[in-house]
């Protein structure tokens, strides 16, 4: 049985957290009134540098470093919460939202003030109708309280938050599509540099934090930097919220302390396998993964040692594929994921992703060939590393590990004219 | 510019030092190098879209694009490389992939940028295995464009052209991904001046025009480098001829004048040279219809009925401002030193000075404006590209644009508004120089704010339509004051024919010669004429490359000159309204068909060479002026030569000297603008003729590619005088003046001012000079058509 | 623009330092009212922020939640991606499709339903899972679908894609 302790997900499914009454009676908002006591903007930044915290978006950038790079111009400063989760085989977001609203609201105040934002804006993505109702009646309670709004808890510190709802695009999930969809425009990313930390929000210093990492940055500034850099390895430290999905008994939202291996992830916090099934594959950060096998069982879920299996933490979307599942019809679904997604920008990402889901959707069907397969062997040569932003980058990975180590199977569906496994997806327990 | 940071870096091996900020493809040109760009254009901001200008950075793991990657020092660049050669022909083989095998019918191939990049860079073959995916082909995209989505590469520029530089934000990107679309609004119209330059900037077939679709390939054709005289911008441009035709016209980039764009009114007006209604030989009045007749028979007739008129001191010439420079020259010289007379007036339209005496600004000085200021001028409808300048010096650099005029426009960027009557702007203007060169207080509240914009601002640009005499008066000496206060100011003149500041500055005008010299005895302007031609004191009249019957002034006026004048001989390129009154009409060439010099409103000269031959029996206006001048027995006077009626302009100019403040074109008493109160009771309404671009009696009128685009005629009405005449949008109304009336369907709104009614002006269909006096002014009263009459499309 | 909607947008506006921000709300907003996003919506949403109808249409078609034309009553959005077919998502959809007779991107003959199959909506532990007019049903077979169905077409009518 795991036994961390969860530290924002604690009170999850226990009690309301998104009353203000029952979040403040568990100490809630405590941690803000500390820092408006007795913190400088600086000392909170300078906590959560030293914490080594990475964003829990997807892209683990340090937090602090991040914060760091707005500059001293007078210009006013604009904090965006990336709440637009869309990474496939992730949840995280959603819950936090939908739950516990008011910790996230703490963080987000804390994190603007650190910064010096007057305004910050959640983006919630348009699916989470019910979640920005959650936290549209939570803003309001915390406004009520003077957590947010006018000289916060009688300091000079003011701050707004504006929620603002997507309208159904993935992409927007990236921070300058992000900040181009909050301007009014289609979620189109925009070329870096400039980057949003010096023309970001209206041309402004702006930051974009994941929901999660926000929350985390109240623990860390009321339990300090130490607490949290201790937690797992050196240099991607602290816990991180797994969703775990598939082929797994428990699927779920899991608070782990980041180092663990995925044997501990899958057979601890989630269950294990279903019963008579053997591991095939698991993507351990969403989508834009590659995939990991039964010889990967035991690496550690942090950002460096999934970087150095040539995958990625990414979101921490851990999606679970057992013996009866197909890896061309995974492949299928995630390309056609990234077909529908792509904002259309660039020409690698808007062509080759619709010819890679097009061929991958003829081989599931059993209409591939052999030159469809040599293709695909190769083109990650040219889609990947040559696009504006991360998307196009993300269509081949999974498909590219799939198909080294199961060329079989892709085989397999040329000369049988489809799926031998005879494609089955088991419902869940 | 000495205190610009320079940068050293190495490109293929190659050291260069460019400015700090460079873009990696622009420091590759110096060298030479011209690394592959779809999406990049110099004139637009880099947006990193297509990916085929990938190159090779020294120091990063991935190749970098060039279009907007900026130069740094010591940077090491290879725009060639086995890994630059795999990127380049992956993004070529994806844009190939789903992209139809057209070449065969389409317009681009021989100058198409990805036939040529996949000759150099892509891969032979396609690896497509499945039937490509299609999109809608040919679709129209409104007058002037075809639109074929299968061959679009999503480059954008299309949309980046109509978003940055002509603002105007109708052609934009549709749904997403891979269904990515170029469209408008509800599949409406691309009914953009400027539409014309995406076919060129487009680097496939994707947008061609319907004027030169499947006309001829790009190795056919000639090219002749020319310069527009649509309006007096001159833009440069191109003419591209195919066996002895003209196909099209292209850029040519000037960037003081044009910056490398043309509007479509320039772009597309040649067709008309084809068409059944041009003149290909003289005519001659018989028995009271006009009658084909040779070119012999024309110059005698002429010859002998001028010889008399001009022996007796009653012959006048109307024209020039449609000529070359060489021509003008050619035509005051026809009247000075053949006829001997000094009637002669290039005015057939309302502008009086197509020159500011004084201050005379650059068109460059508009970009780097922070107040620009627009007297009655409509710039968006009578100097298209001038506008664009405007355009981007609001969008860009954040310049004020004051309009000051009787109506508000519809211009492309926000503008401040004031409403000021016709005729009295010059109180205006001397009330600003008062306030900013003495302090006084201006009167009217909107004048204040002017005077406060013109003391904050450091380059400030004045542009009017050189009609109101006296308010370029009082602009001249307003733009003094600002000099005087420090500033940078200066003024532009549009409006009017292409070339009217050439003419006037070759002599086409009664009272100056070549050079604005001064004659001592002025003759007749071009209203002065017409009365006496009204009045019988004039008996023949050349009217060469002008329209008056349509745009002067006073239409009555002209009309009834040239019924009453004895002997009437135009010389022009359609039987315009003023040609039909005629007694010869001479076939005069086009732009096209002969070769000289145009004077652009700057002042600036620029040469045009000859791009295809006249038919024969059409003539060169100088060889029609030489031919009468022989039969005059005046040979040695004037040459058809265009060197040596230039040789001569150029020695009279340096003769004269011309310098500001120049000397002013005669005016008539008749010109003086009428200060009008408007009626308070409404019955009577003041009529102010509105320019638009399309509108027009002469040669584009009759172009099939500007067809589609004429506008109708309109009289527009503030929505409370419309209440009170009991009127609707589209009702058909009839406007009477003293001396005629005209019927169109009005427009509802708040563009008019109260109490008066804005009219399309240069629709022969509904002249509206006939209810103007010879100051361009006049009242009318308003009745409208019984309500079963329904305005015509 | 009705004086309603003009206030509406007028309040949208206001949160914002750009207006421009309001589009994308206020386009939600009159979609909640028309139960799509009408022609006169996006010329009134241009007049709003000041952008032409063309850039409204070119904003508006980028994002799948906002729809041009009439979609039904119902919009019915099953999750496709990689969890739920894990979880069986695929049967899901071949069901619904049957029952209802329509395919992705359809609305029935009668105008009652509308079909989509969707991208992940962050559900993944309790797939396969779908959406109705935005509300999040879990868990959902072919065996439960039918009530679910039936509880959809008891309850009262509301908007298809409420705006806050």
């Amino acid at each position: 049985m795991p036994t961390f302790e969860p530290v924002i997900m604690k009170g999850i499914g226990e009690m309301d957290l998104a009353d203000i009454d029952v979040y403040e009676r568990g100490g809630g908002f405590s941690v803000l009134r500390k820092v408006m006591r007795e913190m400088t903007p600086d000392a909170v930044a300078a906590v959560v540098t030293e914490s080594n915290l990475r964003g829990r978006g997807g892209a683990g950038f340090p937090t602090g470093r991040k914060w760091s790079f707005l500059p001293k111009d007078g210009r006013p400063r604009y904090l965006v919460c990336n709440c637009d989760e869309a990474e496939p085989g992730t949840f995280k977001d959603r819950m936090l939202l939908e739950k516990t609203p008011l910790q996230l609201i703490e963080g987000l105040v804390i994190s603007a003030y650190a910064m010096g934002a007057k305004q910050a804006y959640t983006y919630i993505r348009g699916e989470f109708l019910e979640g920005s109702r959650i936290f549209r009646r939570a803003l309001a309670a915390a406004h009520s309280r003077n957590y947010v709004g006018d000289r916060i808890l009688g300091s000079d510190f003011s701050l707004d938050i504006v929620v603002h709802r997507g309208s159904g695009a993935y992409i927007c999930g990236e921070e300058t599509a992000q900040l181009e969809s909050i301007e009014g425009r289609r979620g189109e990313p925009r070329l870096k540099p400039p980057f949003p930390a010096i023309a970001g929000l209206y041309g402004m210093p702006t930051v974009v934090n994941n929901v999660e990492t926000l929350c985390y940055v109240k623990h860390i500034v009321d339990r300090g930097a130490q607490w949290f850099a201790k937690i797992g390895p050196e240099k991607s430290p602290g816990p991180k919220i797994m969703s775990v999905s598939g082929h797994v008994r428990k699927p779920g939202n899991y608070e782990i302390p980041l180092g663990i291996s995925a044997r501990e992830l899958i057979e601890e916090y989630g269950g294990g396998l279903l019963p008579g099934r053997t591991l095939k594959a698991f993507q351990p950060g969403g989508a834009s993964s590659a995939a990991l096998f039964e010889e990967d069982i035991d690496v550690a879920i942090d950002f460096d040692s999934l970087a150095a299996k040539r995958t990625m933490l990414g979101s921490g979307g851990f999606v679970v594929m057992d013996d009866t599942a197909c890896m061309v019809n995974c492949a299928r679904t995630l390309t056609r994921f990234f077909e529908h997604e792509s904002c259309g920008q660039c020409t690698p990402c808007r062509e080759g992703g619709q010819w890679v889901a097009r061929m991958v959707a003829r081989l599931e069907a059993g209409e591939g060939s052999e030159e469809d397969l040599r293709v695909l062997n190769v083109i990650n040569n040219t889609i990947t590393g040559t696009n504006l932003c991360p998307l196009g980058d993300s269509i081949m990975p999974f498909l590219a590990s799939v198909l080294k180590r199961f060329p079989d199977e892709f085989a397999a569906h040329v000369a049988h004219g489809g799926c031998p496994l005879k494609r089955m997806a088991a419902v869940v327990a | 510019m000495s205190d610009v940071k320079m940068v050293k870096l190495l490109i293929d091996g190659q050291e260069v030092t460019v400015p700090d900020g460079t873009l990696v493809v622009e420091a590759a040109k110096t060298l030479g190098t011209q690394v592959p760009v779809y999406c990049y254009h110099p004139k637009m901001d880099p947006v990193g879209l297509c990916r085929i200008c990938l190159v090779e950075i020294e120091k990063t793991p991935k190749l970098q694009i060039a279009c907007s990657t900026r130069v740094s020092e010591g940077m090491v660049v290879r725009t060639m490389s086995p890994k630059v050669a795999e990127g380049r022909r992956g993004v070529l083989e994806f844009l190939l992939l789903n992209h139809p095998l057209d070449c065969p019918i389409c317009d681009k191939g021989g100058e198409c940028d990805l036939q040529d990049f996949t000759m150099e860079y892509g891969p032979g073959a396609s690896r497509l295995t499945e039937p490509k995916l299609h999109k809608p082909k040919r679709v129209d995209l409104g007058p002037t464009i075809v639109l074929d989505e299968e061959r679009c590469i999503l480059c954008r520029r299309c949309t980046r052209f109509d978003n940055e530089i002509a603002q105007e934000r109708n052609l934009v990107v549709v749904e997403r991904g891979h269904s990515s679309l170029i469209g408008t609004i509800d599949g409406g119209d691309y009914a953009s001046y400027f539409s014309g330059n995406t076919t060129e900037i487009c680097p496939v077939g994707a947008l061609t025009s319907k004027a030169y679709r499947f006309r001829a390939r790009p190795w056919d054709l000639a090219h002749a480098d020319s310069v527009c005289t649509q309006c007096s911008v001159g833009c440069n441009y191109r003419v591209d001829a195919r066996f002895g035709n003209v196909m099209r016209t292209f850029t040519r980039e000037n960037p003081d004048v044009d910056g490398g764009w043309i509007c479509d009114r320039g772009r597309y007006t040649f067709n008309y040279l084809y068409e059944p209604s041009r003149l290909r030989e003289p005519l001659v009045r018989r028995d009271s219809d006009l009658k084909r007749a040779s070119f012999a028979e024309a110059v005698t007739l002429t010859a002998e009925k001028l010889s008399k008129a001009a022996a007796a001191g009653r012959a006048g010439i109307i024209g020039g401002g449609r000529l070359s420079d060489e021509e003008a020259y050619a035509l005051q010289l026809f009247a000075r030193k053949v006829l001997g007379t000094n009637n002669i007036d290039h005015r057939a339209r309302l502008q009086r000075y197509a020159s500011p005496a004084r201050f005379g600004a650059q068109l460059r000085d508009i970009d780097d404006a922070d107040l620009i200021l627009m007297f009655g001028a409509i710039t968006p409808e009578q100097a298209p590209i001038l506008d664009l300048r405007i355009r981007r010096a609001v969008a860009r650099r954040g310049a004020h644009l004051v309009f000051v005029g009787p109506f508000k426009p519809a211009l492309a960027v926000p503008f401040h508004y004031i409403e000021y009557a016709a005729g009295a702007i010059g109180d205006l203007m001397d009330s600003l120089a008062d306030a900013v060169g003495r302090g006084s207080q201006p009167q009217g509240p909107f004048a204040t704010d002017l005077a406060g914009r013109l003391q904050s601002a450091a380059q400030i640009v004045a542009v009017h339509n050189g009609r109101n005499t006296v308010a370029a008066g009082a602009l001249e000496r307003l733009m003094e004051t600002m000099r005087g206060a420090g500033k940078r100011a200066g003024i532009l003149v549009v409006g009017s024919q292409g070339n009217a500041r050439g003419a006037e500055a070759a002599g086409c005008v009664p009272n100056l010669g070549p050079g604005y010299a001064p004659i001592a005895q002025p003759g007749l302007t071009t209203a002065e004429m017409l009365t006496a031609a009204v009045a019988g004191k004039l008996d023949a009249l050349y009217i060469a490359g002008a329209n008056p019957v349509l745009t002067f002034a006073d239409g009555a006026l002209a009309h009834a000159a040239l019924e009453n004048v004895p002997f009437l001989v135009v010389a022009d390129q359609v039987l315009t309204e003023t040609a039909r009154y005629a007694d010869v009409v001479f076939a005069a060439a086009s732009q096209f068909e002969k070769r000289g010099h145009v004077t652009n409103l700057e002042g600036r000269r620029q040469a045009f060479a000859q791009a295809v031959e006249a038919p024969v029996g059409v003539a060169t206006d100088a060889a029609i002026l030489s031919a009468l001048a022989a039969a005059l027995g005046k040979r040695d006077e004037l040459f058809d030569d265009p060197d040596w009626l230039f040789s001569r302009l150029e020695a009279a100019e340096r003769a004269a000297k011309p310098a500001e403040p120049l000397a002013r074109p005669k005016l008539d008493t008749l010109a003086t603008p009428q200060r009008d109160a408007l009626d308070v009771q409404r019955k009577t309404f003041t009529v102010i003729p509105v320019p638009k671009l399309y509108a027009g009696g002469g040669p584009s009128m009759h172009d099939p590619g500007l067809a589609p685009m004429r506008p109708e005629p309109r009289a527009s009405f503030h929505e409370d005088d419309a209440l009170l005449l009991g009127i609707a949008q589209d009702r058909v109304v009839t406007l009477s003046g003293p001396n005629g009336s005209i019927t169109v369907a009005a427009n509802v709104g708040t563009s008019a001012a109260v109490g008066t009614v804005l009219v399309t002006a240069d629709m022969p269909e509904a002249p509206v000079n006939r209810l103007l006096d010879a100051s361009g002014t006049g009242r009318v009263t308003v009745t409208p058509a019984p309500l079963r009459e329904k305005a015509t499309a | 623009m009705t004086p309603e909607r003009l206030a509406r947008g007028q309040e949208l506006v206001a949160r914002y330092p750009k207006p421009q921000s309001a589009l994308v709300p206020f386009l939600q907003y009159c979609q909640e009212q028309d139960g799509y996003v009408t022609a006169q919506a996006m010329r009134d949403a241009a007049e709003l922020v000041g952008i032409t109808p063309g850039e409204v249409e070119s904003i508006a078609s980028f994002y799948t939640l906002l729809f041009k034309e009439p979609v039904g009553k119902h919009i019915i959005q099953v999750c496709r991606t990689l969890s739920c077919m894990l979880g069986g998502a695929e049967d899901l959809q071949s069901y619904i499709k049957r029952k209802l007779g329509i395919g992705h991107l359809e609305t029935s003959a009668d105008g009652q339903y509308y079909y989509e199959e969707v991208e992940c909506l962050a559900a993944c532990d309790r797939a396969p899972c779908l959406q109705h007019n935005l509300e999040y049903h879990y868990d959902v077979t072919p065996a439960n679908f039918d009530q679910l169905l039936e509880s959809w077409q008891a309850a009262p009518p509301q908007p298809v894609m409420p705006a806050e």
